[in-house]
């Protein structure tokens, strides 16, 4: 099985549904993550990303369509070899310390004793918990289960880690770390699939992203393209006339004329400076000219509301 | 893969939340005050009373120590059982542990050999110390005492296995609730079949055969009953209801072998269930 995971996509899931009684809480969503990609999947609360994660992990058994992780179907617990999982609501059985919490784990995911007395320390320091891995679980913080859980999902270095809402109880400072942990993620071919609220951070760590709500992909790409199109540009001049807005014109949908400024709903991202040279060769003393790049919020609330930002 | 990570796991935590060292001590107080009990009764039996008297006096209290053991040790089983899976997943620790390539099987089958192992430890060394107490004290000596303890074993496996199902398809505390009302039921049918028996009702007797059937704690109870009591008490009760709670007649193979089914039974629904279920 593993020898097949080596060309294998991380994540290949196809038309997923799950109903529940009569509700329909995934209806045919599909993703493919491919090894050492960051995919973020987003979606207001109740859209189906955790049901979908929980099919991925076997937890949930989809109504249809299939799910394969590296190769093997998801239903098999052989799928599971190579994922790390860090649920949303983090709870460890308390009594062990964190030191013991990922032994055990390493342990349930068939690693060797001298595998895991090799892995366990470098995990804790690599989490930022050097020091307290002899400290029982029930002593630590709300961060510092988050953190052990986060190593928890590290522990047999796995090809594919999900992690849901991986930061929730950290402060700005652990959020960075773990950012830059995905990121070292990435660079050394682990697949990740970020399920988080938290756009901002999505947006800094995803290399795409898939957006859910109710049950179905609403979009999905590269996040360059995602919060590129439809980029808006300010344009002020030492004055505005029929003519220059004609120009403008020229390059998108004028927007807002007010005064000595026009905001412009440009047709490409890269207009700006086919633009800038558009208004000088006319004569226009060109004051400013402003790209305002639209946020991923900007383009997740507009999807998910269903109104033009 | 190491084997019974889950149950080494349920072990350590029976250990470390002090289950066991609770036990322990509340279980040597009961076992101090059984032998203290016993031997304050069994002397001033001793002093005015006839040998067939005494007779009785042994092994009335050596049975209603050990029919009180039982239902401490039914209670840790049931206790166990019913929150082994229910409270797990409730409370998302199992999301975790089975996002791991474990079958939920075997995780399932592992808690119920760890929680099987700490009630059958508990029954065999409770019962094994009161009859050591009896013995010491009145050189009482059970009919086979061995046979008494493979039956209490074995209520123990059953009210596991059961509390095992409930806590598969219910929330804690309807597993609970459930659990405790079919034991009691149990308990009553039991005690409807010994009336049914001492007036010869044989309606009666069909209740206490049906929730027999339906739990079988009881009836195991009264089968390791008759073997606990002391050949000299048995043989002059020649098959007559002596002490109510307490059987004249050995176990039928058939309940034995209803008992050993219904175990495996109840931990293949469990695990069937528990297989299907969305977590």
């Amino acid at each position: 099985m593993a020898e097949r995971s080596g060309t294998a996509l991380a994540v290949d899931a196809v038309d997923l549904t799950k109903r529940y009684g009569r509700n329909r809480a995934v209806q045919g969503i599909s993703l493919q993550i491919a090894p050492g990609e960051v995919v973020g999947l987003l979606g207001p609360n109740g859209a189906g990303k955790t049901t979908t994660t929980k099919m991925l992990l076997g937890l949930v058994r989809a109504t249809s369509g299939t799910a394969r992780v590296f190769g093997v179907d998801a239903r098999d617990p052989a799928a599971r070899r190579r994922l790390g999982y860090l649920p949303e609501h983090f709870r460890f059985h308390d009594w062990l310390t964190g030191a013991e919490l990922l032994h055990y784990h390493g342990r349930l995911a068939g690693m060797s004793s001298s595998a895991r007395s090799a892995a366990v320390p470098a995990l804790l320091e690599r989490v930022g918990l050097r020091g307290k891995g002899d400290q029982r679980i029930r002593t630590y913080s709300k961060g510092m289960t988050q953190r052990l859980g986060i190593a928890q999902a590290l522990v047999h270095a796995p090809g594919l880690v999900l992690l849901d809402e991986p930061t929730s109880a950290l402060d700005p400072l652990g959020r960075r770390e773990v950012r830059d942990l995905i990121r070292d993620l990435r660079s050394d071919g682990v697949a990740v699939l970020l399920n988080s609220h938290l756009l901002s951070e999505v947006e800094l760590v995803c290399d795409r992203v898939v957006i859910v709500d109710a049950g179905r992909v609403v979009r999905s790409g590269n996040l360059d393209e995602l919060v590129s199109t439809g980029t808006e540009i300010r344009v002020r001049l030492d004055r505005i006339d029929e003519r220059a807005e004609h120009l403008c014109a020229g390059f998108g949908r004028v927007l807002l004329t007010d005064g000595t400024t026009v905001v412009l709903a440009a047709d490409s991202p890269h207009s700006a400076p086919a633009l800038a040279g558009t208004l000088v060769s006319a004569g226009y003393g060109l004051e400013a000219l402003i790209p305002i790049q639209r946020t991923l919020e900007d383009v997740f609330v507009e999807l998910v509301t269903g109104t033009a930002g | 893969m190491s084997a019974l990570v889950i149950t080494r796991l349920s072990l350590k935590e029976a250990v470390s939340r002090k289950l066991v060292l609770a036990s322990a001590v509340l279980s040597l107080a009961f076992v101090g005050l059984f032998a203290l009990g016993f031997a304050t009764l069994y002397q001033r039996a001793a002093e005015d009373s006839e040998p067939g008297l005494l007779v009785f006096a042994a092994t009335a209290q050596t049975v209603l120590g050990v029919y009180a053991v039982d239902f401490l040790a039914a209670f840790l089983a049931m206790f166990l059982a019913v929150a082994a899976v229910s409270a797990e997943t409730d409370s998302g620790l199992l999301h975790a542990v089975l996002a791991r390539p474990l079958r939920r099987e075997s995780w399932l089958v592992q808690r119920w050999l760890a929680f099987s192992g700490v009630s059958v430890v508990y029954v065999i060394a409770m019962t094994g110390a009161l009859l050591a107490v009896a013995g010491a004290v009145a050189g009482y000596g059970a009919t086979a005492p061995w046979r008494a303890l493979g039956l209490l074993a074995l209520e123990m496996l059953v009210l596991v296995s059961l509390g095992l199902l409930a806590s598969t398809l219910f929330s804690t505390l309807t597993a609970g609730v459930t659990v405790f009302a079919l034991f009691g039921l149990g308990w009553m049918g039991g005690i409807i079949e010994f009336i049914g028996d001492g007036i010869g009702n044989e309606t009666m007797r069909l209740i206490g055969i049906a929730s027999s059937l339906l739990i079988p704690s009881d009836a195991l109870w009264r089968g390791a009953s008759y073997y606990l009591q002391s050949p000299a008490f048995l043989a002059a009760a020649s098959g007559e209801a002596g002490i109510p709670f307490v059987s004249p007649t050995p176990p039928s193979g058939a309940l034995i072998w209803w008992s050993v089914g219904y175990v495996v039974l109840t931990l293949a629904l469990a695990a069937g269930r528990f297989r299907r279920r969305d977590l």
